[in-house]
């Protein structure tokens, strides 16, 4: 026992350069983000108070901003939920050679850069773009869609970017489910729908709801996604705070900002980790 | 007993076929179409392209300022993968044995650039460092990019040190090995696939952010990824799209590479 | 496991190789200087024209970086206290004044540019040169819009319903655009509200509003918008590239205004910039900047007007005076909220 514990404060020491490099450059600088989202005026000369968070509230466009945000993120997260769950569940219902090949295509788009996949949307769904061109020559509309520089446009390219973080946690889940339990259930006489969604949905939740925090996050964040495809007439956080911040240097406001955003997102992801949760602990009694 | 078809058990298969192949194409579609643009002979990117031609990639030989950026974001991802290695291996070895609250927590503290906001974080930093007196440089760059990148090195080594059965370094303490010879013979070798898999994640990572970068950087030390996205902001030059092309391609060889190397696909899940 | 060592040396071994390659061969660093820029056609020109003559000229290599006139007073403005991010500034009336007015432009020199001594008068200025003027009209496809503009009015035709373009208050182009509409309905630069009430009634014809003129000029190439406000020069770049497009100015006059270059105060080679706008202001460099595709109006008195600048533009240097322009101290004091009102006018 004692040479549990020696070697314990040996290892601690291991620890300590990365710990001491977040402490100086992560939790300093968040302290400091939420010191200055206190203060009183734009020259951070005068006292702390709620100045800047009431200046945030109080405009309805700010609230409207940060509103379409946290929304725009849920619906990208779900399209990414419905659309990428069969194909994490076709991953593992295939040879080992095709499953390595799909692991392959779903990581190249995370590891391939944001700016260019965002650049291949641009073409794609442009007023004469492949999409446009397609729709109009099955006859599905008179007029090119507008889906550039549109809400339904920027859901679309955020499923595709943010699909990889939501399919891989849930491949990682679904591998982990015992197979006999599938069986067991059909062989009771259950269907295959009703299986799927009494045992494998719920014994997958795990999975899902690594998969919703991590889409969710980078959906409302990103930035390069919102600004391309959306356009100048669609604001969300992520610009907001970089126009506060960079453009017009009013760091307090930029500040406060940037902590109603991150306590929003962190609220709505535990929202949802709770609720997925309590659904597993409802099945289980 | 039942020799019918199980109708349920096809429609489940036929549903989640087809949802799952759009996806396939989906997620797969926009890199190549990327690719295929990038050989365009025209001004316009229209897809697909009315001519063929390297005229835009022979560009980017002329591109001075496209190459000044390349060159920053790879010293940038080189340094960052390098210290984010180090330390982040340093600190899952002390964290992976442990079941202490203190290495939970410790665990968490190291995970949570992922799940705040980038961009809040870069911007905090930006102030720190501009009330510090430090102007933005590649210093500042790579250790924004560190604390961002150094969680993806953390959660693979733990995945491959969770994996590495303790019997065999507690073996080689027994027998008389020092601390650091039982880490560089037994444990080093054993997790290399995940240390390298999870270098290759934190360089892409490095070399492809755009939040931190986007406020810790200035006219003199700008990266690709925001020196691209002016240039698809500001005029959409067909050069995006070939400079886009190199990325692509240089992403897929990597890849393949480490899949070889690392069996690295293992480990990103 | 020596195996997976192998591999992994030879992994950093190959990778290390492959760097080296891709790292650019620079010899030795010439004298470098960083200069900033428009985007779209300003940054084409300059980097395929005065970037060579400079070269030559002065033995050193330029970083021609583009931004709004806005962004680049943004970072001036941010870099107080410490090195400026570029030495050289290119900006448009308004944003000139701010930057004067702000300190953070340096006086220029003339004993150190020869060429500054040809300007017309009206061009000469003490702290930095004119440039260029920029003149806007309407830009259209031929191919999709049949019958031409003629003024502004024309882009509120119901026929043009999600076909039209137009940029934001942070380039001088969408700026110029509001104040002309407002002029038009009644109103001067003291309020915008005129303006303000007929831009809501052109909200459902509009496609794209740009961030800069360079988006601007992509929306046209990719075929995003069919008409809009435009520049000039912007617009018969386009249309020499090939890009169905054509520029018309409007019946009720068209606006106006001096672009200039400016040595940036703290600037870290002041005479290396001087060279570099003493460059742009040399009769070989803006003549031949006249030229398709480029069409930039010369201020150089040793520049006679040709080619497409005669014929749509000006014919001799008292054409000019004719154009519309505005009083610019005034603009800019009214700037910040009317961009502010026009970001949440647009919102979809």
């Amino acid at each position: 026992m004692a040479n549990a514990t020696a070697m314990r404060a040996h290892e601690w020491q291991l620890a300590l350069p990365l710990a001491l490099f977040f402490a100086l450059f992560f939790a300093a600088p968040l302290l400091l983000l939420i010191w200055i989202s206190f203060q009183a005026d734009r020259q951070m000369t005068g006292g702390l108070g709620l100045a800047q968070y009431v200046a945030f509230l109080g405009d309805r466009l700010n609230l409207q901003v940060l509103i379409d945000t946290l929304l725009l993120g849920v619906k990208a997260t779900c399209l990414c939920l419905v659309a990428g769950y069969p194909l994490a569940w076709l991953c593992t219902r295939v040879s080992a050679r095709f499953q390595a090949l799909l692991i392959f295509l779903i990581v190249l788009p995370i590891v391939t850069s944001v700016v260019v996949r965002t650049f291949a949307w641009i073409v794609i769904l442009g007023r004469r773009g492949m999409v446009n061109e397609a729709i109009v020559a099955l006859g599905l509309s008179s007029q090119p869609l507008h889906l550039l520089f549109s809400e339904t446009g920027v859901i679309i390219v955020l499923t595709q970017v943010q699909m990889p973080l939501m399919v891989l946690p849930l491949i990682t889940a679904l591998q982990r489910i015992d197979p006999n339990l599938a069986n067991a259930s059909s062989a009771l006489g259950a269907g295959a729908w009703r299986t799927f969604f009494k045992i494998t949905l719920p014994l997958s939740m795990p999975g899902v709801i690594a998969g919703i925090i991590l889409t969710y996050t980078a959906c409302v964040s990103a930035f390069v996604t919102q600004s391309l495809i959306g356009g100048s007439r669609l604001l969300y956080m992520p610009m907001l705070i970089f126009q506060q911040a960079m453009d017009l240097q009013n760091w307090p406001f930029a500040a406060a900002a940037s902590m109603l955003f991150t306590v929003s997102v962190l609220l709505i992801v535990g929202l949802l980790v709770a609720l997925s949760r309590s659904r597993a602990a409802q099945l289980y009694g | 007993m039942r020799t019918s078809i199980d109708w349920e058990a096809l429609s489940l298969k036929a549903v989640f076929g087809l949802i799952s192949l759009i996806t396939i194409f989906i997620l797969v579609a926009p890199t190549v179409v990327i690719l295929i643009l990038s050989f365009t002979g025209e001004e316009a990117l229209r897809f697909p392209p009315a001519s063929y031609s390297l005229r835009w990639y022979a560009a980017l030989l002329d591109a001075n300022e496209l190459q000044d950026a390349f060159v920053i974001s790879i010293k940038v991802a080189a340094i960052t993968t390098l210290v984010s290695v180090v330390l982040a291996v340093a600190a899952a070895l002390a964290i992976a044995r442990s079941r202490s609250a203190f290495a939970r927590a410790l665990e968490t503290l190291f995970m949570s650039p992922l799940i705040l906001p980038a961009l809040a974080f870069g911007f905090a930093s930006l102030m720190m460092f501009s009330l510090m007196g430090l102007r933005p440089s590649i210093m500042t760059l790579s250790i924004g990019h560190i604390i961002v990148c150094a969680p993806f090195v953390l959660r693979t080594t733990l995945a491959s040190l969770a994996q590495l059965d303790p019997a065999l370094t507690d073996c080689s303490t027994s027998l008389g090995a020092s601390d650091a010879y039982t880490f560089r013979k037994i444990t080093l070798p054993l997790i290399s696939r995940g240390v390298i898999s999870g270098g290759f994640i934190a360089f892409m990572a490095s070399f492809d952010n755009v939040p931190v970068s986007l406020f810790l950087q200035d006219t003199r030390t700008q990266v690709l990824p925001i020196y691209l996205w002016d240039i698809i902001q500001n005029q959409l030059d067909s050069r995006a799209a070939s400079a886009c092309g190199v990325i692509v391609i240089m992403t897929i060889i990597l890849m393949m590479m480490m899949e070889r190397v690392a069996g690295f696909s293992r480990f990103i899940k | 496991m020596s195996h997976s060592l192998t591999r992994r040396g030879l992994l950093a071994g190959t990778a290390a190789a492959a760097g080296m390659a891709l790292v650019p061969q620079r010899g030795l660093a010439a004298d470098e200087l960083v200069a900033a820029t428009f985007g779209g056609t300003w940054a084409n020109v300059q980097k395929q024209v005065l970037a060579p003559y400079f070269t030559k000229r002065a033995g050193a290599t330029v970083v021609q970086s583009p931004m709004l006139a806005t962004e680049q007073i943004a970072k001036l403005t941010a870099a107080k206290g410490g090195q400026v991010p570029f030495d050289v500034a290119m900006l448009d009336e308004g944003p000139a004044l701010e930057a004067i007015d702000a300190g953070l432009i340096a006086p220029y020199d003339p004993a150190k540019s020869p060429n500054f001594a040809n300007l017309y008068p009206k061009f000469k200025g003490e702290f930095g040169p004119a440039i260029t003027m920029q003149a806007i009209g309407i830009a259209y496809n031929p191919k999709t819009v049949k019958t031409p503009p003629a003024s502004w009015a024309d882009l509120w035709k119901p026929e043009y319903k999600g076909r039209v373009g137009i940029t934001s208050l942070a380039s001088t182009l969408g700026l110029a655009f509001l104040l002309d509409i407002n002029r038009l309905e009644g109103g001067n630069e003291s309020s915008m509200d005129k303006a303000f009430a007929k831009l809501r009634t052109l909200l459902p014809n509009l496609a794209a509003v740009s961030a800069n003129f360079g988006a601007h000029g992509a929306l046209f190439q990719q075929g995003e918008i069919d008409i809009g406000v435009q520049n000039f020069n912007f617009a018969e770049e386009l249309k020499a590239k090939g890009v169905p497009i054509e520029f018309v100015r409007v019946s009720t006059g068209t606006p106006a205004w001096k672009t200039t270059m400016h040595v940036v105060k703290g600037a870290l080679k002041p005479d290396l910039a001087h060279t570099y706008i003493d460059s742009q202001l040399a009769p070989e460099v803006q003549s031949a900047m006249q030229k398709s595709p480029w069409n930039v109006i010369p201020t150089s008195s040793k520049v006679p007007y040709e080619g497409l600048v005669a014929s749509k533009i000006a014919k001799e240097p008292a054409d000019l005076d004719k154009m519309v322009f505005f009083d610019w101290k005034k603009v800019n004091q009214g700037r910040a909220a009317w961009t502010q009102q026009f970001n949440r006018e647009i919102r979809l």
